[in-house]
Parts: structure tokens; C-alpha cells; sequence
């Protein structure tokens, strides 16, 4: 698993490294736009780490050269909260998710495993949280080591809330993901299954909790010991 | 009135109006004195051609002495007892041959000879009436070589000529003042017209706001007197935006250089392994890094003018913000949920700063909330955003002053720097919109904002 940072700050790219290294990716270094854009035509990375500001340029030109270039590699932008321009621009510019600074190194760690857990993306087809590993292919839940099975439904909701682990799923994007499944969805499918989900879960032991944000969706996250 | 006064339009039409008036006049006096002059020409006239008239019948008789001859209705009319008109016919020695009255022929044997060029001459209480006469003397050739010819009339004795005159004279000048007034307003709507460019640059100039400082006035179509002001207008605006500019890079600038150390100085702590002290640490840095957040928020709001003019929908807002903010309530027992309208709630604002202002309504009422119950975020059909939290409330004497910089209340754990609410006020009254703050019962307080609907 290969990535690219680009950072300026040297103490910063410093401590990506490492810690990245730690989480078992290959971590480059580009210190610059040219730098970046040079590393990316020769290598074909996994994902890279984008921050906007550069000496020789901004970020923004970097990442629509590496999308001229036909790359689709997946990027993560880093910014300062307050520029929601740049925020809403990078997105537009072909950028698959952001960050703002400063931020927690989990956080950075999460959000690039799931941006190459996406459909398509580098890291396999297996997704992980806490105690729970669900195969998206073979359609196959374990939880503590044990084979647990649950309807096609409830494993449709549990991937989509694994995929954005810790962040929130909301309802209309369940609803989306169930349509076709279900003959007639109503308003009161997505609670129930999600019920049912829970239910199984805690049954099963799993470390993991689902959330209920009312009137926006669901946030699955680990249990505190 | 002093408005009208200072308007262009208003004085360049009220000159219009004075110099068309005084035009007027000039046209109806000049009428009526070139109309006068055509009368007395006319007179003059009628008086050489009865000279001419009266030279015609000067023959010279057997013995070789001119003689005057008039056919008899001629010779009625200069014999008339009225005596409207009367001769006299001397020949170029200055002997009088014939005159009408013995009295003008006694009159006029003392003038010298008429030139042939008429000459014009007046009679005053003349003639067995006493009148007035006017009469013109010139010297003509005829079958009796050449003569002196004198023939007058009564002054204004030609009443037919002067009437149609007088007529004619105030039939045309009837016409001027209609012609005037169209002339007019003419001239009014051309004025209107003309300064119609002026008045487009002003609309776009009130447009003209701190969110929307790349407008420019237009320059095509100004009329050259205006358009240097224009042209000033527009380069005032240029240096401006600069100023702008200048003040957003330092900003930006600000917040990139403080928050680099921050991030490295968390990676760090992230970085190693833990006890107690290495968590309180971090707890301290995060605070650190909201402290630092908020400054920065502070000094854009104060030096960038927000632009409010997107339309936002407040649902979408509070969806992210409660997304973004979930697992931070979460993280330290409380929820977070969404009430109220589930169709969009359209305003115009600036997303981002609804956006930060909800942010620290959120993360005041987690504060402020014991741990195991709910924070509501409700957005009204009637473009409201309210923040619920189930907290002790605001006392009634602080209400007034929580939204002061670095205010913090009482017995409050020392967890913000007092921002907050400052910066939801600022983000508030850049929006033109409302915040009101109450009491929930049994317990708990709500913040209110209410927006002006899009």
C-alpha cells in the first residue's frame, strides 16, 4: 500500500511518515507542486495526502494536473477549516475527501483506509472495525472470530455504516441502498432493520455501537471498555 | 423641494423652460414689429403707386404747359370734402402745377424739389379736419418731362391693411406657447434620456456592498461629463478590493502559520504512548487548537465582510454541522439530534458562517448539558435555527451581556475563551438576522436565530 504526502512543513511530513509507516502503509515524501506532480506520473500510488499550501503553487493546480493525467488515484486534502472555499473548490477539483488541520492522526488513518476500502480503491474487500470483519464480496460476517448471519438487508446497512466508520451514515443514503431490495420501502424500514442490527450486534458481542442521530441518520463507533 | 433643486434634471429643464420663454417672447415682439414695418411698407407703397398713378396723367397741352388730367373718378376721390388723400404736383423748377387743396399747394411751394429717391414726410392737424397726415414725395418722369410729386393720406387711413395685419399677427402668435410647451417637453424627455446611463451606474453603485466589491459602474453610454467621475468612482473600488485582498491573504496567511505548529505539536502527543499527564495534555492542546480556531474566526469576521448573498438552506447546515459534531458528542456521552422542517429552509447567507455560528451554539449547549442527554437542533419552516440544550439556562441579568468577547458565566467550567457567542453575534448581524435566547421548561435553554427568508 503506497502513499504520497504532500506537505511542506517537514516536521509535519515527518510524523506522517512515521506514523503512517506504523499503520503499514509505504510513505513518500514531496515537499513541493513539482515535486508532486513528477512523483505522481511516474508512480502509481494508492492514495495520496495533499496539503494546499505550497511554496511553488497551490494544491488545487497539483491535483487537476494528476486528474489531466487520467490518474484516479484517490486524494485526501488537508486545509485550514476556514477556507471553505478551497474546501468546496478541491472537492470540485476532483479531490475524494478533506481534512482540517489540525487533526487527529486516527482520524487521517481512518479516513484514507476508507477512501481505499471504496469501491474500485486498493485495500482489499474485507472492512474492518473493532472486533467485526465483514467480506463484501463473499457477503461473510465475523464477529470475535465467529461467523454471524445476518439478512441481506441488515448486512447491506451494517457495510455502508463499516464504510464510513465513525462517521455519519444518513437515513436517505440507507434508503437508497435498501430501494429495490425491499418491494415497497417506507419511512419505518430503516428504523427497524437498524433495531434488528443492533440487536444482533450486542448478541453477537461486537464492539461496536450504533448510534442513533435523530432526524439525520446513524453513526456506527466502538464501544469505550 | 431641496431635492429638486439639486437635481440636474430638475435645473437643466427649468433652464430649458426660462430659456424658452424668453425665446417665445422674442418671437411674438419680433412678429409684431416686422408685422408693423410690412404695414408701413405697404402704406408706402400704395402712396408710389398713386404718385406713379397721378404722374401718368401729366400731358403738356397745345401751348407746351403741362396739365394734369384726371379721369373723373380719381378726380372724385382727391376732391372728396373728407379729404382722405391729397396731391400736389410741382414741375422741377419747383412751380406748383395742380394740388388737391389750395392750402397744400401753399404748404408745399416752400419744400424743395423731391428727389428720385421718395422721400417721406409728415403733416400735422392738417386740412379742414385737422388731421394727421403721412405722405411721400418723389420726383417721376412723365409726358411733361420730370415732376415733383407729393401725395398724402390720413394716418391710419388704411384700416383694411392694419386689420388683416393685426390678425395675421395674433393668429401666428397664438401658436407659440403650444409649440412652446411641446418643444418642452421635448426637451424634458431628451434631459431624461440623456441621463439615463447616469441613473443605471447608480443602481449598480447601491448594489455595491463588502460581500460584492468586484461590481463595477458602467462605463459605456456615461456622458463625457460624467465619466470621469465614473472612471474615479471605479478606480476608488479597484484600490479597495485591493485593500481587501491584502487584508484576506494576511489573514489567511495568520491562520496557516498558527496552525502548523498546533498540528504538529497534536501529531506529536499523538505520537507517543500515554498516561494520565500525556492525556491531560492533549485535552489542553485540543483546547488550544478551538482557542486558536475562534481567535481567527474572530479577526476574519472583523476584517473580511462576509458575503451573504448565496441562498443556503438551513436543513442542509444543520445536517453537516450535527455530522460533523456527532462523534464529539458522542465521544463524551450526549446526542445530538435534528427536529423540525424535513424540506429545505431557503435563505440568502453565507453557508459557511451559518455553518461556524451553529457550530458554537452546538458546542456551547454539549458544554453546558449533563452527560446522557440531548442537544436539538431545530429548523423552522419560518427560517429559524434554534439550539436546545437541557443546561441550567442563562439568568435573566446575564442575557445581555453573553454575547460580549470573553465573557464567560459563572460557575462554568473554564473550558472556552468566551468567543463563542461573540462570533455567532458577528455572524448574526452580518446576516441582518436575529437571535433571541430563553428559557426551556423545566430546565435547559434555547438559542433562537431567525433569518430573512430568501
Amino acid at each position: 500500500m503506497r502513499l504520497l504526502i504532500i506537505e511542506d512543513e517537514d516536521r509535519l511530513s515527518g510524523i506522517l511518515r512515521s506514523k503512517l509507516g506504523d499503520a503499514g502503509f509505504a510513505v513518500d515524501i514531496a515537499g513541493s507542486a513539482a515535486d508532486a506532480e513528477a512523483a505522481l506520473e511516474l508512480i502509481n500510488y494508492d492514495c495520496a495526502v495533499l496539503d494546499l499550501g505550497l511554496p511553488d503553487g497551490d494544491g488545487l493546480t497539483v491535483l487537476a494536473a494528476v486528474r489531466r493525467l487520467g490518474k484516479t488515484l484517490p486524494i485526501l486534502i488537508l486545509t485550514a477549516r476556514d477556507a471553505v472555499e478551497d474546501r468546496v473548490g478541491g472537492l470540485n477539483a476532483g479531490a475524494d475527501d478533506y481534512l482540517t488541520k489540525p487533526f487527529a492522526m486516527t482520524e487521517l488513518i481512518a479516513r484514507i483506509k476508507a477512501l481505499l476500502r471504496r469501491p474500485g480503491g486498493a485495500l482489499g474487500i474485507t472492512l474492518d472495525a473493532g472486533n467485526v470483519s465483514l467480506d463484501t464480496v463473499g457477503r461473510e460476517l465475523a464477529i470475535a472470530g465467529t461467523a454471524v448471519r445476518l439478512s441481506r438487508r441488515e448486512l447491506a446497512i451494517l457495510e455502508q455504516m463499516m464504510r464510513r466508520f465513525g462517521r455519519i451514515v444518513p437515513k436517505a443514503v440507507l434508503e437508497e441502498k435498501l430501494y429495490g431490495m425491499d418491494e415497497e420501502p417506507d419511512s419505518n424500514t430503516i428504523p427497524v432493520h437498524v433495531h434488528h442490527l443492533r440487536r444482533q450486534l450486542q448478541t453477537a458481542k461486537a464492539s461496536l455501537a450504533i448510534h442513533t442521530i435523530r432526524g439525520v441518520g446513524y453513526i456506527l463507533t466502538e464501544n469505550k471498555e | 423641494m431641496s431635492r429638486h433643486i439639486k437635481s440636474l434634471q430638475f435645473r437643466l429643464i427649468i433652464e430649458l423652460a426660462a430659456l424658452f420663454l424668453v425665446a417665445s417672447c422674442l418671437a411674438i415682439g419680433g412678429l409684431i414689429y416686422s408685422a408693423s414695418l410690412t404695414t408701413r411698407s405697404l402704406a408706402d407703397r400704395e402712396l408710389g403707386l398713386r404718385a406713379e398713378d397721378l404722374a401718368r396723367h401729366v400731358s403738356l397741352d397745345e401751348a407746351g404747359k403741362p396739365r394734369l388730367e384726371l379721369p373723373s373718378d380719381l378726380r372724385d376721390a382727391y376732391n372728396a370734402a373728407a379729404q382722405q388723400s391729397v396731391f400736389a404736383i410741382r414741375d422741377k423748377e419747383g412751380r406748383l402745377l395742380e394740388a388737391s387743396t389750395p392750402e397744400l399747394g401753399a404748404t408745399v411751394a416752400r419744400w424743395p424739389t423731391a428727389d428720385t429717391e421718395p422721400s417721406y414726410f409728415q403733416l400735422s392737424r392738417f386740412g379742414p379736419s385737422g388731421r394727421d397726415y403721412s405722405g411721400i414725395s418723389v420726383q417721376l418722369d412723365s409726358a411733361a418731362g420730370s415732376l415733383s410729386v407729393l401725395v398724402a393720406q390720413v394716418s391710419g387711413g388704411n384700416q383694411l391693411v392694419h386689420s388683416i395685419l393685426r390678425e395675421f399677427v395674433f393668429d401666428v402668435a397664438w401658436y407659440v406657447p403650444p409649440f412652446v410647451a411641446v418643444a418642452l417637453l421635448l426637451a424634458a424627455y431628451s434631459v431624461r434620456r440623456s441621463l439615463r446611463p447616469l441613473r443605471k451606474a447608480s443602481a449598480r453603485a447601491s448594489a455595491i456592498g463588502p460581500g460584492s466589491i468586484s461590481i463595477r459602474l458602467p462605463e459605456a453610454d456615461v456622458p463625457t461629463e460624467a465619466l470621469p467621475l465614473v472612471v474615479a468612482v471605479n478606480h476608488a473600488l479597484d484600490r479597495l478590493e485591493q485593500g481587501f485582498a491584502i487584508q484576506r491573504r494576511f489573514t489567511a496567511n495568520a491562520a496557516h502559520e498558527l496552525r502548523t505548529p498546533l498540528t504538529i505539536i497534536t501529531a506529536r502527543l499523538d505520537c507517543l504512548e500515554g498516561n494520565g499527564q500525556l492525556s491531560a495534555l492533549r485535552e489542553e492542546v485540543a483546547r488550544m487548537n478551538r482557542l486558536v480556531e475562534q481567535l481567527l474566526c474572530v479577526a476574519r469576521l472583523d476584517s473580511v465582510a462576509l458575503d451573504v448573498s448565496s441562498r443556503v438552506d438551513l436543513r442542509e447546515i444543520a445536517e453537516e454541522v450535527i455530522g460533523s459534531m456527532a462523534h464529539l458528542a458522542l465521544a463524551t456521552g450526549r446526542t445530538i439530534a435534528l427536529v423540525g422542517a424535513d424540506k429545505p429552509v431557503v435563505i440568502t447567507g453565507n453557508a459557511a458562517a451559518i455553518g461556524d455560528a451553529l457550530r458554537n451554539l452546538v458546542e456551547n449547549a454539549l458544554t453546558h448539558t449533563a452527560p446522557g442527554s440531548e442537544v436539538i437542533v431545530e429548523v423552522g419552516p419560518d427560517w429559524a435555527l434554534s439550539v436546545l440544550d437541557s443546561g441550567p439556562g442563562i439568568p435573566v441579568e446575564d442575557q445581555p451581556r453573553i454575547f460580549d468577547r470573553f465573557w464567560r458565566g459563572r460557575g462554568v467550567r473554564s473550558e472556552g475563551a468566551g468567543l463563542g457567542l461573540a462570533i455567532v453575534m458577528e455572524i448574526v448581524r452580518a446576516h441582518g438576522a436575529s437571535i433571541a435566547v430563553s428559557d426551556r421548561v423545566p430546565r435547559g435553554a434555547r438559542f433562537e436565530l431567525r433569518f430573512r427568508p430568501a
